[in-house]
């Protein structure tokens, strides 16, 4: 049972970290290696509120705005010009993650940084006593993918961007302001990155790297998911449980790598990976 | 002809005895290569700090043998290859007199064929997990014969505790200090029932927490790296609801204490903590504060044993007469300094020091409580042929 938790809460945490790196490669086809520090952002966003005194929830609000600011600024400075150049993007924004980890250094300093967490303890969930916080990540994972599917699928603002992640010149020539899109994406994806920062900070250490060890994981589900929040769900879940059943019935450090051997072999056996058509 | 050639030599030899005189005069070099980039630019502030108050409290008291000190610090970036650059600099280019730092194993096992290569004495001033040993090196930090034996005899004796659950990162500290501690519980009676690592970096515990939860020890002992590694697990184990007593061999004081309620209950043992009520740490810590004010940084392990290191390094030159490096390696284990930590006094052949040892545990409210004290915990044999 706990171990079921376990896969699932992983799958979440893993979910919610990734659906940011996700929604810029979906709509620009540009892999935002920048997000790692964007999870910093947010992660720093939540201890500077919390340790102001405020609650958890004025941090997740700060994380919002922070994403938000971050992300149009980003996007106008850096990623707008290199649209047409996806290569020369994947190495300004790795510059750009460099760049913003060492402004935190430079405003918080190099040293571990405390959050309270506004869950406590375990709790008791079907026989067993869990994390309490781990948990709550479940729910909000699921909301995130709901909203998230909504917003694509169901609104005027979701048809246009698929239409511009099916087709951009064509999108373009029925005067869908695809420039826009891609603004307003990019925006998204930041505040999903600096809101899955603040998110996972009561759980792991706040601390100008934080975000770089979950680099390598979410660009290895995108790669694998392809355009869409379904498969990524689906991504998560498989890999997010491959990785706690190598870590719990092999080896914890094997564990570490299972999801980047897994989505190598993936993609060599199957180069659409998880995506549909 | 003869006259001249006479008060020539005179001359010369007065011109070289003088000469001799103006070098001696020259002032001592301390170097110190310390990460103030990279992973330990957290802790290297308090370092250089501890340096610059035991170089002034020298330079007023008159020097040594009435030379100035002058310390020399390098950037080492944290890491082996930045060490190897920065003992080349200390050693050769600012031809320092004595080399004395702490380092990562990993970054002093590199710069160590600097140090014979460059015959220079040098003082190793950090907790590592042993054995390591070199002609030209002394160290005044704990071992985990002196750390281990304490968490566990209070786990075995106080909390009853049979079986042991040990979680570590997976790089030379992490694994060498709970080699020893699994070789101890075993002496001791006790078995270890799971042993699981994580990558240097892992930050997510969650498949050991639950191998820890079904396998259920009566204690648990971990040895990370430090920083958010530690800090995780910390925080992790909290929230998974595990309450079993647990020994954190790898986190310091000030972690500890920021950590507050995350951390409450967690037993550490350390060479020196803030709170020694001994004449010598509370002038220490005043002279900290004096010079230092609100920048002070809270003295640690790593911290103290540098400020006893360069006092040890005095009392090695005073007693050798002279800061030449062969006389100053033979005189250090034949000298003992009064520090902040207690009595420090390095074995010549051993070349460990025995330390007096305290186990503490972290409070709820953040505060620390010495649980017992040891006094002079023997090093083992750490480089006995």
């Amino acid at each position: 049972m706990v171990f079921l938790l376990d896969c699932l809460t992983t799958s979440a945490l893993l979910f919610m970290v990734t659906s940011g790196l996700m929604m810029i490669f979906g709509v620009m086809r540009i892999i935002n290696f920048a997000h790692g520090a964007i999870l910093g952002i947010g992660g720093y966003a939540a201890y500077v509120a919390t340790a102001r005194g405020f609650g958890p929830g004025y941090g997740w609000a700060l994380a919002l705005l922070a994403g938000l600011a971050a992300g149009a600024v980003v996007e106008r400075l850096v990623v707008r010009p290199l649209y047409k150049r996806p290569l020369d993007a994947i190495l300004a924004t790795w510059g750009l993650g460099i760049v913003i980890i060492q402004i935190i250094v430079m405003g918080f300093g190099r040293g571990v940084q405390f959050i309270d967490a506004p869950i406590h303890g375990s709790t008791i969930v079907l026989g067993v006593s869990y994390s309490a916080y781990r948990l709550f990540m479940l729910p909000v994972a699921a909301g995130t993918s709901a909203l998230l599917f909504l917003l694509l699928n169901k609104t005027r603002f979701g048809t246009k961007t698929r239409a511009v992640i099916m087709n951009e010149e064509l999108a373009a020539s029925l005067g869908i302001n695809s420039e826009l899109i891609r603004f307003l994406s990019f925006c998204l994806g930041a505040v999903l990155g600096t809101l899955a920062g603040a998110l996972i900070s009561p759980l792991f250490s706040v601390d100008p790297y934080m975000g770089i060890a979950w680099l390598t994981s979410s660009f290895m589900l995108v790669m694998v998911s392809g355009y869409s929040f379904i498969s990524l769900m689906l991504t998560c879940l498989v890999f997010g449980a491959a990785q706690v059943v190598i870590s719990s019935f092999v080896n914890p450090v094997l564990g570490g790598m299972t999801i980047a051997v897994l989505a190598a072999t993936t993609l060599r056996l199957r180069s659409k990976g998880f995506s549909r058509g | 002809m003869k006259l001249f050639l006479r008060s020539f030599t005179a001359a010369t030899l007065l011109f070289c005895s003088f000469a001799g005189n103006a070098q001696a005069a020259g002032p001592i070099k301390i170097g110190v290569p310390v990460g103030l980039s990279g992973a330990n630019s957290v802790i290297a502030p308090a370092v250089v700090q501890a340096s610059e108050l035991a170089v002034e409290e020298i330079n007023a008291a008159g020097g040594i043998l009435g030379r100035k000190v002058e310390l020399v610090i390098a950037d080492d970036g944290s890491g082996a290859v930045g060490a190897q650059k920065a003992f080349d600099s200390l050693i050769f280019k600012s031809k320092v007199d004595v080399v004395i730092g702490m380092e990562t194993s990993a970054a002093r096992n590199a710069a160590l064929p600097i140090v014979s290569r460059g015959r220079v004495p040098y003082l190793y001033t950090s907790f590592y997990e042993g054995h390591s040993c070199n002609r030209w090196m002394y160290i005044n930090g704990w071992v985990p014969e002196q750390q281990s034996a304490s968490v566990v005899d209070y786990l075995m004796k106080t909390e009853n505790a049979k079986t042991f659950f040990l979680v570590g990162s997976d790089y030379a500290f992490g694994r060498g200090v709970l080699e020893y501690t699994k070789k101890y519980i075993r002496q001791s009676g006790g078995t270890v029932i799971g042993e699981e690592y994580l990558p240097m970096d892992g930050n997510d515990w969650t498949a050991i927490i639950s191998k820890i939860r079904s396998s259920a020890p009566d204690a648990l002992i971990s040895c990370t790296a430090g920083g958010a590694p530690n800090v995780s697990l910390g925080k992790q184990i909290k929230s998974a609801g595990l309450s079993m007593p647990y020994g954190n061999m790898a986190i310091d004081e000030g972690t500890a204490k920021s950590m507050g309620a995350d951390a409450s209950g967690m037993l550490f043992s350390s060479s020196y903590i803030t709170t020694l009520d001994t004449p010598e740490n509370k002038a220490f810590l005043a002279a900290m504060e004096k010079k230092f004010g609100s920048g002070m940084k809270t003295p640690n392990d790593l911290s103290v044993p540098q400020y006893d290191g360069i006092y040890l390094y005095k009392a090695a030159v005073e007693k050798a007469g002279s800061s030449e490096a062969e006389k100053v390696i033979a005189a250090m284990g034949q000298v003992s300094v009064k520090g902040p930590r207690g009595v420090i006094a390095i074995d010549p052949v051993n070349r460990h020091a025995a330390l007096n040892m305290y186990l503490g545990q972290i409070q709820a409210d953040g505060s620390l409580k010495i649980i017992e004290t040891f006094e002079n915990v023997q090093p083992g044999p750490q480089c006995l042929k």
